[in-house]
């Protein structure tokens, strides 16, 4: 008889535990009619978002994307900003499809491994607005895409990366093979080409060919562990700059350089490495910043003021209109030469001038 | 005076088989030594690989021409597998199995590396490292199997001991206090598989993996809620210490590796030790494999099989939640969520490609970190074998093990059968 109690007592600790998560799933509903006593009442704009497996403190893109909602809600009162996190891939259509019940005004999935789930749900409802960031979904008129073009800030860093380093190598890696994290890496090598070919140097990138692209994967954007070895791989390969694309994968690097003595140096992505991982920020030399709260931001406010969000052409970051940028040097600033600052603020007038013309096929489409 | 002759009891005659394992591992291996002969051979540049003795390009190396050594390695892997088909040298079977796959290996790596460098002392240290919460995890699998539980929850057990490890040291500002909450972490996930899997009678792979969810839950939220509101305060432990062994550190190669490493290190490498003279050694292992193998016959014996299991299971998760210190207070300084990414399920794997030995267990930990360390190599120096292969190349070996090429592989009779006293 025993088996038999035993399977009762999980059964109610099951039942159990699925009520809590229902219970935590399931918030107040937002009130769409809620007039927050002002006297400007504008009706409340409720802004859902989803977050990809990165989950809502991933220190990049999902952190970012919060960022943004939490800017528009600043701003803007009448914004009730929420965020629930997906822990599986499986978990995106739920979770969208959750929010869509809930009468969300402004969905915003975020990532582009959401691409393919928000498509789904947008289609099921074509009256819901939705946002996705790092992906477009192609004829769906309801889903306004915000997409950088990194390629663009990712060469000015390759350019750097190649100036500084003292080895004449100069790495990087990536989380998972996806265009949003490769389209850094094509940058990063194409600014290294362009330095050896305006220097006639012959600065090597490790990690990453452009040509046949392949390289150094982590297969994780959480495994620090495995970013630290893979850092020791490149090292050990002659870099002394390195650039992950893996999210908190990436601090395996910045542990790497924080170890040896300033001979390696850290190029960060999506958000400036000195607010995102600041016990680190003595090993960022830069970081390549896609400006996805600022994307976000404009969206959600433009949303709430009732203006339209046009699924074409969307929006798309450039070094232009500041979607994609250098950020500060930060500690590195007395140790970079004032020469090659120069030589990069000159790069990226080019750039945006269309003098110099930056490619990548993961790039998104314009 | 009658003594019973012992002697004579029958013996089963076991049929005379040709193709008996060693001479299909042999094939096998022989066939592997002609495909390296021919085909890495055949694609090997002509040009030196050099086998560098530092974490560098620098220093002292081994060169060899890269098609001729792919060659040489190739026809020495197909002369091992030959002697072993050809059923010469019985005794020493395993030893030439173990020279066929090296070579194999050999000769493969002669191949990548020509025309580019390999830094020996970073591959060693590197497998070591990615090896080392694997050697911890397997070795608590095979304290909780041997004795009939099976411990799916290694996973959690390592989120939890990295989470406990990074909070508490921070807090304590000592690195010895991490690594001993880390251990408490790991007791904490155990006591509950122990309690529902003993006690309550639960299925035990799926108690295991409730468990993986719930570590997962409890420490994703307390970083949310604690570590990343105030980073400085809960979530930068100290570092543990390296120790250097005088003397055996200058060693090339080994040195630096095995006697210039973590404290965790030796702390991983006793385990196993300890763990298998135990097992095979005292009367506590004894009655740990009596009660995985024939929990009734033990209990008719008077051995306590319920006591036991608990004993074993949270010694494991003590073992375990020491590897998970490995993520915060060797790995990184800093606690991140579901930072663990799998290894308990590799963990797992490699306590059933070992056989469910420690040694075994550490010999798959070693071979599963290396593979994962020479993935990461091969991309770095942009290799032709895409690096999605070498990164299943875990999996595919403990496909093979679980196949039983590479020799029985059983687990003992009564894991993951509760025991019910009759």
């Amino acid at each position: 008889m025993r088996p038999v109690r035993g399977k009762r007592i999980f059964a109610a600790l099951a039942a159990g535990g699925l009520t809590l998560a229902a219970a935590a799933c399931g918030e107040a509903p937002a009130e769409n009619t809620g007039s927050n006593g002002g006297a400007s009442a504008a009706p409340t704009y409720s802004a859902c978002m989803v977050t990809d497996v990165g989950g809502i403190d991933d220190r990049s893109f999902n952190a970012s994307a919060w960022a943004g909602l939490q800017a528009a809600k600043a701003a803007a009162p009448n914004i009730d900003a929420k965020n629930t996190s997906s822990t599986a891939e499986a978990d995106y259509e739920p979770n969208l499809r959750a929010y869509v019940t809930q009468k969300c005004n402004f969905i915003l999935a975020v990532g582009g491994l959401m691409g393919t789930a928000t498509g789904k749900i947008a289609k099921e409802s074509p009256d819901q607005q939705f946002a996705i960031v790092d992906a477009a979904v192609p004829d769906a008129s309801n889903v306004f895409p915000m997409q950088f073009a990194t390629e663009q800030a990712a060469f000015l860093a390759g350019y750097l990366a190649a100036g500084y380093s003292k080895t004449g190598k100069v790495g990087t890696f990536g989380g998972l093979k996806i265009p949003p994290v490769t389209v850094f890496m094509d940058g990063f090598a194409d600014g290294v080409a362009h330095f050896n070919k305006v220097k006639s140097k012959n600065v090597q990138v490790v990690g990453w060919n452009k040509q046949a692209q392949n390289g150094t994967f982590a297969e994780s954007f959480t495994a620090q562990d495995k970013g630290k070895s893979i850092t020791d791989t490149l090292v050990a390969q002659g870099a002394d700059v390195i650039m992950p694309v893996a999210g908190g994968t990436g601090l395996g690097a910045a542990d790497v350089a924080k170890g040896s003595a300033g001979k390696v140096a850290v190029i960060w992505v999506d958000t400036d490495g000195c607010k995102s991982a600041e016990q680190y920020c003595d090993t960022f030399l830069t970081t390549v910043v896609k400006n996805i709260t600022g994307a976000v931001e404009e969206a959600a406010t433009k949303g709430a003021k009732g203006e339209p969000l046009t699924a074409t052409p969307g929006y798309l970051g450039t070094l232009e209109n500041e979607g994609v940028s250098l950020a500060p040097y930060n500690q590195f600033d007395s140790k970079v030469d004032p020469a090659l600052k120069a030589e990069v603020d000159k790069l990226k007038a080019d750039v945006i001038a269309g003098t110099v013309t930056v490619t990548s096929a993961n790039s998104p489409k314009k | 005076m009658t003594t019973a002759t012992v002697d004579e009891a029958p013996v089963a005659v076991v049929p005379d088989r040709f193709w008996d394992r060693h001479r299909r591992l042999g094939a096998a291996v022989a066939a592997l030594g002609l495909l390296a002969a021919v085909l890495f051979g055949g694609l090997a540049p002509a040009e030196p690989a050099r086998f560098t003795l530092s974490e560098n390009a620098e220093g002292a190396a081994w060169e060899i021409d890269g098609r001729f050594g792919a060659i040489l390695f190739g026809v020495l892997a197909l002369a091992a597998g030959a002697a072993l088909l050809a059923g010469v040298a019985r005794r020493f079977s395993t030893l030439l199995l173990a020279a066929g796959i090296g070579c194999f290996v050999l000769s493969f790596l002669c191949w990548q590396v020509a025309g580019a460098f390999m830094p020996l002392v970073d591959t060693a240290s590197g497998s070591l490292a990615l090896a080392l919460p694997l050697i911890l995890g397997a070795t608590a699998g095979v304290l909780g199997e041997r004795s009939g539980v099976v411990n799916v929850a290694i996973e959690g057990q390592f989120l939890m001991g990295a989470f406990f490890a990074a909070m508490v040291g921070t807090l304590a500002t000592s690195v010895w206090a991490g690594l001993l909450s880390a251990a408490v972490g790991g007791v904490i996930i155990a006591g509950m598989l122990a309690v529902l899997a003993i006690r309550f009678l639960v299925d035990q792979v799926v108690v295991g993996i409730v468990l993986n969810l719930f570590a997962a839950g409890v420490t994703g939220f307390l970083y949310e809620r604690l570590m990343q509101q105030d980073q400085q305060t809960y979530n930068q432990p100290p570092r543990l210490p390296t120790w250097r062994i005088p003397g055996l550190a200058d060693i090339p190669v080994i040195g630096p590796v095995l006697f210039d490493a973590s404290a965790l290190v030796y702390i991983a490498l006793a385990a196993v030790v300890i763990v298998h003279v135990a097992l095979l050694r005292t009367r506590w292992g004894l009655r740990t494999r009596a009660v995985g193998e024939h929990p009734t016959a033990a209990d008719t014996v008077g051995i306590r099989v319920r006591g036991l299991r608990y004993t074993n299971v949270l010694i494991g998760g003590l073992v375990a939640g020491l590897g998970g210190a490995f993520f915060t207070l060797v790995a990184t300084g800093s606690f991140t969520k579901n930072m663990t990414s799998g290894a308990g399920f590799i963990a797992l794997a490699a306590l059933i490609f070992g056989r469910w030995t420690p040694f075994g267990a550490l010999g798959a930990a070693l071979f599963f970190g290396f593979a994962q360390k020479l993935a990461t190599y091969l991309s770095a120096i942009g290799s032709s074998v895409p690096s999605e292969f070498l990164n299943m190349l875990p999996y595919l070996a403990t496909l093979v093990a679980v196949a039983g090429l590479v020799g029985r592989v059983r687990a003992p009779a009564a894991d993951g059968k509760p025991y019910v006293k009759a």
